[in-house]
């Protein structure tokens, strides 16, 4: 004889008022838009893999000059802003879905979030001021690194 | 076995020859304390696994073996059982890991060279052996309002219905509330706030029945954060269905009318 | 011990518990106890149909579907309750279709029926539509709109509390009681499984709806909860038994497992055959062949066998054909019990026969009520604010044979009923005050079991008289056999007294309350094998080879079996002095009184019964 492995069978029901009653589409927005954002986002990351890994002169054309010479185009700091945006809701909406269905006390869950949130701000602004703010012809850079409609220092 | 037209059939119903099973039992027997609180472990010594060896025949379910263990080995051995051919929804266990009725469940077709490990139902509290408390379950089953909704107007004789929309939600009306379902969906072992399969399946019985017209507001109730959108089709209820309901497709069906409805 | 107090309270939430419940709740105030979830009840293993004259696919009306249940039932049907029940049937079904049950459609979107054993049209011209259905779920279908129906009102419902004890206001077992004296019921006496708690529910009325008794046999399609316990707590408080004699075998049972395959198979076209392949029900029933009721059809099976034409290595079963049936239509109107064959026997039955033999299946017999669901104390006597209604009653609509989708018709009509009457006499009457310590009898023999240290196991007592019950008292009956079973009974009684389990504890000790069932099972086998000695007749279900005729003259009335105490003088009762109705049977400090009642004959004079 040997004690239940597990332990979480023969418990007491959960502490505190039932199922709390809530309306509004909040679920049902974030289950269309995981799906909708699911395909957008794989038309935009292998559309950012075709460019970056296999156009032009492939994979080993990838420098700085690459980098800022696509972000001075305004189609370009679009694709790249819609990508993170919707990669960072997509993944913490799911780890959001997974801590809601993993963690068990309600303090775990509380924290979890509070925690996943914050980084969830913290990449998000980062990438996006990264995007906008970022200077193709940085000053005292050589110039065999910089994209070639710098000005000559 | 088989059964032909003449006299000299191979074999027969009680020829099946017997063979040997052992059973592993999770057992919990209640103290006078108080249940141990939410997530808590049990104290040591009120639960435990049994073995039983047992000699069985091949038309034998896990039922019979049960009924042989506590009519005549262990009397305290506590499970539910009425009907013992899968109409009534009493014996909803876990037996090898998977959900199923055991009434249903032949002990030749499991692996009778392994012990055969028996439990009860994950997510409901255990009251005693392999019996849970079922209020948690119908509490949910009530929520989504399982009844047929009509307007004022009551025809003289029976609403008509063709057979086409009456085929339409047949497979949810099987549903037997044994919680073998329910019990067997991962996002409703975490919390049991999850309103769960067997909710939505009787809501989807109603749902699609033509002549409900309470369709809007269960919809509304299963658009709760606790509702239909928790599921994560990993087809548990399906697999555990003694009945071969569906049952993920009928979620899906509840999600998709949720959608059409709103837009 | 804690005490509850309602207008009404129901025993039972099988089918004719919660019809009854919703007429009552609506009423007054109401409460369901029942030893189930209400959705586990038997109600739910039914599966063909539900017969009205609704005449959705031909030609039909309720006058010829009261006179099949008459000829069916043998002519021992009160015809004036079978006449109420044909005729509130079409109603009934309608209701029902109201709830929201899923019934079959025809082509134009009505409520299909199909054939079923014994209904006819035209007085036995040929079989008819009637058997309203959905798939082979019906009473399933029933079950769970009635439930649902419970949820949408709000019953209040105690799940899970055995009922223990019945409590009258006057002392009917002592048998001092005289006629036409008020009798009122005062409530029941419940234990609560979760916890071993007592309670004790006053009432102003009580509506037993317990169901059957198929546990007194081995092989039975019947739940392993269903032990008589509503029938065995009226017996025992001194309400006398009717008919109990004749119990119902399905004929199409899985052999060995006793698993029932609905008559709707042969309704649908399913054949029986004997071990030469033979349709061996043209001999029997010319007419009507493997739609003939089902008294015949067993009978003919269980003949089949023993003139050695059965199926298999021990030639102890009959083949049930499906094969010759498009697979299509099987899995349409037949899907549950061609699951069950493949299932239970790995019969595939699109292209196997499936082998079947009879099963114990339903008890005609049951409390006497009248047709307000009234109880009976004896031949005319009411006990006030008490009502029955289902397996358990016997009002009576199935005389000596149950018809085919009868007792789905029966749940609904007279659950109705009795609920209707309950609620109305519960809305005018006033609490009867309870007896000193009404808990007391019981709770002391259920403390004697469960603390007993050394004793017979319930188990083995069980096994015992369900292995007699199969031998001696089954489809073929003689006086040698029923005398055997009797006397084993009796043995199992008096062991029975000895009787201890193994869990001692409080909380869901089924181990207890198998040996309490245990106890009401030896009561009711008692009571079937005396009533079917005292009858020398062969009629319906009740089949004695010795006496294999029809005896009108002296056996057309309804078998009453009371227990009393034992006394010294004549123990006869309401004037049955003299006549076939006049044996007492002495058991262990008690004895069977056996008593009648005469049988209601408006239309249909007794005629020899031929299909």
């Amino acid at each position: 004889m040997t004690t239940i492995a597990d332990p979480k069978a023969p418990r007491a029901p959960r502490p505190g008022p039932g199922r709390r009653v809530t309306r509004g589409n909040v679920e049902m927005a974030s289950w269309l838009f995981m799906r909708i954002s699911g395909v957008v986002l794989v038309v935009l990351i292998f559309g950012h893999l075709f460019v970056n890994l296999v156009a032009g002169g492939g994979v080993k054309a990838i420098d700085f000059a690459f980098v800022a010479g696509k972000w001075a185009s305004l189609g370009w700091q679009v694709w790249d802003l819609l990508m993170l945006w919707l990669a960072m809701i997509h993944g913490a909406n799911g780890l959001r879905t997974i801590i809601n269905d993993y963690a068990e006390k309600n303090a775990t869950r509380l924290w979890l979030k509070v925690l996943l949130a914050a980084s969830f701000v913290a990449v998000v602004v980062l990438g996006t001021l990264v995007i906008f703010t970022f200077d193709p012809c940085p000053a005292g850079a050589a110039a065999g690194t910089l994209p070639s409609f710098c000005p000559a220092p | 076995m088989t059964a032909t037209l003449e006299p000299a059939a191979s074999t027969a119903v009680g020829e099946v020859p017997t063979f040997q099973v052992t059973l592993k039992i999770a057992r919990y027997i209640p103290s006078d304390a108080p249940a141990p609180a939410y997530g808590e472990p049990v104290p040591a010594g009120t639960a435990r696994w049994d073995e039983f060896q047992l000699t069985v025949h091949g038309t034998d379910r896990v039922l019979d073996a049960l009924h042989q263990v506590k009519w005549d080995l262990d009397g305290t051995l506590t499970f539910r059982r009425s009907c013992a051919h899968g109409v009534c929804g009493s014996d909803a266990m876990r037996i090898n890991g998977r959900n199923r009725l055991a009434c249903k469940t032949l002990l030749k077709d499991l692996d009778p060279s392994k012990p055969i490990t028996i439990e009860p139902i994950k997510g409901l509290p255990v009251i005693k052996d392999l019996v849970v408390d079922m209020e948690p379950f119908f509490a949910s089953y009530r929520e989504i309002m399982p009844f047929l909704i009509t307007g004022a107007n009551e025809p003289t004789k029976e609403r008509l219905q063709s057979q086409t929309q009456r085929d339409r939600f047949d497979d949810t009306t099987k549903c037997i509330l044994c919680a073998a379902c329910t019990t067997s969906c991962p996002v409703f072992w975490t919390d049991g706030q999850y309103f769960g399969p067997a909710a939505i399946v009787n809501a989807h019985r109603f749902i699609f029945d033509s002549r409900d017209e309470g369709g809007a507001q269960r919809l509304e109730i299963l658009n709760d954060k606790e509702g239909a959108w928790r599921c994560r089709t990993t087809f548990n209820c399906t697999d555990a269905c003694p009945r071969g309901i569906q049952v993920t497709k009928a979620i899906q069906e509840v999600k998709r009318a949720v959608i059409t409805r709103t837009f | 011990m804690q005490t509850h107090e309602y207008d009404v309270v129901i025993v039972g939430a099988g089918g004719a518990g919660m019809r009854a419940a919703l007429e009552s709740s609506v009423r007054t105030r109401t409460a369901v106890i029942s030893k189930l979830y209400p959705t586990r009840s038997h109600t739910g293993a039914a599966q063909g149909g539900m017969c009205a004259a609704l005449a959705n696919v031909e030609e039909d009306n309720w006058e010829w579907h009261t006179f099949d249940t008459v000829k069916g039932g043998d002519y021992l049907v009160d015809q004036d309750a079978a006449e109420i029940m044909a005729k509130e049937a079409i109603d009934a079904v309608l209701d029902l279709e109201k709830m929201g049950l899923p019934f079959n459609r025809t082509p134009e979107g009505r409520i299909d029926q199909r054939r079923f054993g014994g209904h006819t049209r035209n007085h036995g011209e040929a079989a008819v539509r009637r058997a309203c259905y959905a798939a082979d779920r019906t009473g399933h279908m029933i079950l769970q709109t009635l439930y649902q129906q419970c949820v949408k009102n709000d019953v209040q419902f105690f799940n899970e509390f055995y009922v223990l004890d019945l409590l009258v206001d006057h002392d009917l077992a002592a048998g001092q009681v005289p006629d036409h004296e008020e009798v009122n019921v005062a409530g029941v006496v419940a234990y609560e499984l979760a916890t071993g708690e007592i309670h004790v529910f006053r009432a102003k009325s009580v509506v037993m709806a317990t169901g059957g008794a198929g546990r007194i046999y081995k092989t039975t399609s019947n739940a392993h909860t269903l032990t008589g316990d509503g029938i065995a707590l009226a017996y025992r408080r001194g309400i006398p038994l009717e008919d109990m004699e004749f119990f119902q075998f399905h004929p199409t049972g899985l052999a060995g497992l006793g698993i029932l395959l609905s008559e709707a198979a042969r309704g649908e076209g399913a054949i029986l055959r004997n071990s030469t392949g033979e349709r061996f029900m043209e001999r029997y029933a010319p007419t009507i062949k493997d739609l003939a009721p089902r008294d015949i059809v067993a009978r003919s099976m269980a003949n089949e066998v023993r003139e050695g034409r059965g199926c298999g290595p021990h030639k102890d079963y009959v083949l049930l054909d499906l094969t010759h049936l498009e697979p299509a239509h099987i899995d349409a109107k037949l899907p549950d019990i061609t699951e069950f064959a493949r299932t239970y026997l790995g019969v595939e039955p699109y292209t196997e026969p499936v082998p079947v033999y009879p099963t114990a299946h339903y008890l005609m017999g049951g409390i006497p009520t009248n047709v307000r669901g009234e109880v009976l104390r004896n031949g005319t006597d009411v006990v006030r604010g008490l009502y029955a209604a289902g397996e358990c009653a016997c009002v009576s609509v199935h005389g000596s044979n149950r018809l085919g989708t009868n007792s789905l018709l029966d749940i609904n009509v007279f659950g109705r009923r009795a609920g209707i009457a309950a609620a109305e006499y519960a809305v005018d009457a006033t609490l009867v005050d309870l007896p000193e310590s009404p808990a007391a009898t019981m709770s002391a023999e259920l403390e004697a079991i469960r603390t007993r240290q050394d004793g017979e196991r319930p188990a083995d007592i069980r096994r015992a008289l369900a292995e007699t019950m199969d031998a001696n008292a089954q489809v073929f009956r003689t006086e040698e056999s029923l005398t055997q079973a009797l006397a084993d009974i009796r043995a199992l009684a008096r062991r029975y007294r000895s009787v201890s389990v193994q869990d001692k504890s409080r909380a869901f000790n089924t181990d207890l309350l198998e040996a309490v069932e245990l106890g009401f099972l030896l009561d009711l086998a008692e009571v079937v094998v005396v009533g079917a000695l005292n009858r020398k007749e062969s009629r319906g279900g009740h089949f004695r080879e010795d006496y294999p005729k029809r005896d009108d003259a002296g056996f057309m009335r309804h078998t009453l079996v009371y227990r009393r105490p034992l006394t010294d003088g004549p123990a006869a009762v309401d004037g049955d002095s003299d006549g076939p109705f006049a044996l007492s049977s002495q058991s262990d400090g008690y004895q069977l009184v056996l008593g009648s009642k005469p049988v209601s004959v408006t239309r249909y004079q007794p005629m020899e019964r031929k299909y």
